[in-house]
């Protein structure tokens, strides 16, 4: 076994970490403080990132982008998430989708999205499933109930596709592009066999985000509602076949969607644990309690302790996974270590919490935010539809 | 004998402020507007109206004025509060415990005469104690099992000068600083050590900063405290100190109120929400969840309770029925863990809409966190405990004490 990062793994890292340190960092509790969700946003921040690579650095190289491998990427989302969770998931969420357009996308719609994609600083991508009486449903659709899932419909029309309904909670909707929408083309089978994945570019006639949900945590990054109203798309659009949105089952590249998306929550948790497990020790070391610094007492080190080792087991499994990725090993260890990150970020998270808030009275402000950013795991990593669904892959 | 039933006043006064709560404090602080947990003003017309029905009073002995209630049924009164809002329920259950100590147990008849019918009178009359120092640390974290003090001493003085005593000093996290008429401050008082004087709001020289929401860390309102040169009569000086070492017995019944709404929150949604063809509460992931949510609010109302009727039956620990422990102390603790997990566990059965801000599942959150770590040395609680256990003794003659009063 060799735990070593080439040459290439390190320059990367180092990028992010001089970027998250330099530019991130000092604006990300100012932006979490923004009252009205739709400002918390701040461009200038994307621009910089994008300029560093940040934006496009999963996209292949014969496409034009840097082609990392998934040891860079998790290295990186761990580096930026650990000055802000948010504004790393806002890039890497470009990866995830960037991974997919590379994976199943003909090459007439590379020529056409992935290009701009490339050149544009603030070109960002998302993907539109959830809707209001849709999310678990999405994810685990019940056998006994073919008719449960999101009901966006799609109506084929000579040469476009007519889409009325609406999605929330969708990630970028206010700042993307480009989304990547899932519709009901056939209502009367199962969801896995009547959805179809639909381009949907931002100026799309009939297409328009309503608000911005206003979360406790993630702040800078943008959960919105679509609506799409006689929203028309032309069929060159579908991505990849009619009625077969999952990609897996069109032999797509399976470490795009859903499972680099497992890790991708695994690795932003990783930096959101060192920060705060950063945080904790110098703390710690600085502040004193009649006269001595806290770290002399038992209880503050065995918190400490807690924090380290619950971090390095998380660090452990994330490259794990980030490795196998990138040996083309498939297994539930992506989804097992999302998982786990949701019980690793909310508890190193609230012990830095209550390391801080012994000492002092009021709360302190990073540690707070860290927890509200780590409150976001429990719906998308730790839900028991999540943990469930992993199980079911399990027993296959 | 063992009894866990309520008197019919007990039942009456519980059906009263939930009754309460349901019509006039849900509907205004539930609104999205006073969800935000950093930008929470306090309703006072509400707390006017809770005046009104006698639970600002509640704690005062009937012959005073007040409902003469005990600690257990202060607790359940807190409880309903809570579960509607817990700024409301603090700052009354803060007055009402001060209430209590101070005109029923601590001032003369003097002091009563001149302030008890100004505070029986008025609605907006709140009582707060100034007691904790900018700086001023716990310190049990480290000096558990030993004798030796660092505690900083006090730095606020009185100095007697002819018929007045002349306060300096600043007090920080004051619990109902903002909207208390009368304080009374823990100052040193020359040589003879430290006393409690009262300090009508509008004295002169007294100044109220009220803690910026989105830098607070409490519920009810709090504020710093500052004394110069503020001249209060000689006869403001209390006969007995007051002191106050723990949060007040009322605070874990308030933390059950926040858990309990997250519960009802929770349940009511998951009888509603359908998602993989059932309604949610049919999955046995989620009726598992809501069992787990509902089994750490009953064992914490459990000991909540016990905690208050041991405070309510001294001659209970007397005679052996319990044992001799820091009864409320442990209802603190456990009630915030257990709190907090019921809380989270809520908040998830809403899936994404258990993260948004204009929704009360993340003030549940938020209000749960701040009961779990209320600051000052919240986990030196279980150190205290475990003084307690070893037999420990840090003070040999304490003096009154809010916490084991209520």
């Amino acid at each position: 076994m060799d735990f070593s990062l080439n040459e290439e793994q390190r320059s990367w890292q180092v990028k992010a970490r001089k970027f998250a340190l330099e530019e991130i960092r000092p604006i990300s509790l100012a932006r979490d403080a923004i009252p009205d969700p739709r400002e918390a946003f701040d461009w200038e921040i994307i621009k910089k990132g994008s300029r560093l690579g940040f934006r496009t650095m999963a996209v292949p190289r014969k496409w034009g982008g840097q082609g990392t491998d998934f040891v860079t990427q998790a290295l990186v989302m761990a580096e930026l998430a650990k000055a802000d969770s948010a504004i790393s998931k806002t890039f890497s969420q470009c990866w995830k989708w960037s991974h997919l357009i590379a994976a199943v996308c003909t090459d007439e719609q590379k020529e056409r999205f992935l290009k701009p994609f490339l050149a544009d600083d603030t070109f960002l991508l998302g993907k539109g499933i959830s809707e209001p009486n849709a999310g678990s449903d999405n994810r685990l659709p019940p056998a006994d109930d073919p008719r449960a899932g999101l009901k966006l419909r799609a109506e084929r029309k000579g040469d476009e596709w007519i889409l009325n309904g609406e999605k929330c909670f969708i990630a970028n909707a206010s700042v993307g592009k480009l989304f990547f929408i899932d519709a009901r083309t056939n209502p009367d089978v199962p969801l896995r066999e009547g959805t179809t994945m639909f381009m949907v570019p931002r100026d799309t006639p009939g297409f328009r985000i309503g608000k911005v949900f206003n979360k406790s945590g993630w702040r800078f990054y943008q959960n919105g509602e679509m609506i799409f109203e006689n929203a028309r798309v032309p069929h060159a659009n579908v991505v990849g076949r009619a009625n077969a949105s999952d990609m897996k089952s069109q032999g797509g590249d399976r470490t795009g969607g859903d499972i680099f998306g497992d890790l991708e929550l695994a690795a932003n948790a990783l930096g959101v644990c060192e920060d705060a497990c950063e945080q904790a020790l110098a703390y710690a070391r600085t502040r004193t309690q009649g006269g001595k610094p806290l770290f002399e007492q038992q209880l503050v080190q065995l918190k400490l302790n807690r924090m380290h080792m619950l971090t390095e087991a998380l660090r452990s499994f994330v490259l794990r996974v980030a490795w196998e990725h990138d040996q083309k090993m498939h297994s539930t260890n992506p989804g097992l270590a999302m998982n786990f990150s949701t019980d690793v970020i909310q508890e190193v998270t609230e012990l830095n919490l209550e390391i801080h808030c012994d000492a002092d009275g009021g709360m302190d402000r990073r540690a707070d935010k860290l927890v509200r950013d780590s409150f976001i795991w429990s719906h998308l990593a730790g839900d028991s539809v999540q943990r469930m669904k992993v199980a079911r892959r399990l027993a296959k | 004998m063992y009894n866990l039933r309520l008197s019919s006043e007990q039942l009456e006064i519980r059906d009263t402020v939930r009754d309460f709560v349901e019509r006039e404090i849900k509907p205004v602080c539930l609104k999205a507007e006073r969800l935000e947990a950093l930008d929470r003003r306090l309703p006072m017309d509400l707390l006017e109206e809770a005046s009104q029905l006698g639970l600002r009073t509640l704690a005062l002995s009937e012959e005073r004025g007040g409902a003469g209630a005990d600690a257990l049924t202060s607790c359940i009164v807190t409880e309903e509060l809570a579960a509607g809002d817990p700024d409301i329920a603090a700052t009354l259950a803060e007055t009402s415990a001060l209430a209590r100590t101070l005109f029923d147990q601590l001032m003369s008849q003097g002091q009563r005469d001149r302030f008890l019918p100004q505070f029986l009178r008025d609605d907006r009359y709140h009582l707060a104690f100034a007691d904790r120092e900018p700086g001023n640390d716990d310190t049990l974290g480290v000096n558990y099992h030993r004798p030796e003090t660092s505690d900083t001493p006090i730095k606020t003085s009185a100095v007697r000068a002819g018929n007045v005593w002349v306060i300096d000093g600043v007090k920080d996290c004051v619990a109902n600083a903002p909207v208390a008429k009368l304080i009374a401050v823990r100052a040193r008082t020359g040589t003879k050590g430290v006393s409690t004087l009262l300090v009508p709001r509008e004295t002169p020289g007294l100044s109220v900063r009220e803690h910026d929401p989105a830098e607070g860390w409490a519920h009810g309102p709090c504020g710093e405290v500052v004394f110069k040169d503020c001249r209060v009569p000689a006869e403001n000086l209390l006969d007995q100190e007051l002191e106050r070492t723990d949060r007040g017995g009322w605070f874990q019944a308030l933390n059950l109120g926040i858990g309990r709404a997250a519960h009802d929150a929770a349940l009511d949604y998951a009888k509603l929400r359908v998602q993989g063809g059932r309604r949610i509460i049919e999955h046995q992931a989620i009726g598992a969840k809501l069992a787990g949510i509902a089994i750490r609010l009953e064992v914490a109302r459990s000991i909540v309770w016990q905690a208050a009727w041991a405070s309510d039956h001294p001659e209970a620990v007397a005679d052996r029925s319990l044992a001799d422990l820091p009864h409320a102390i442990i209802a603190r603790v456990f009630t915030s863990e257990a709190v907090y997990h019921a809380v989270k566990d809520a908040a998830e059965c809403f899936g994404a809409m258990g993260v948004m801000r204009d929704m009360p599942l993340q003030k549940y959150v938020h209000d749960a966190l701040v009961c779990l770590h209320p600051g000052h040395g919240a986990s030196e609680a279980k150190l205290r405990i475990a003084e307690a256990l070893a037999g420990y003794r840090r003070h040999p003659a304490p003096p009154v004490r809010i916490a084991e009063s209520i």
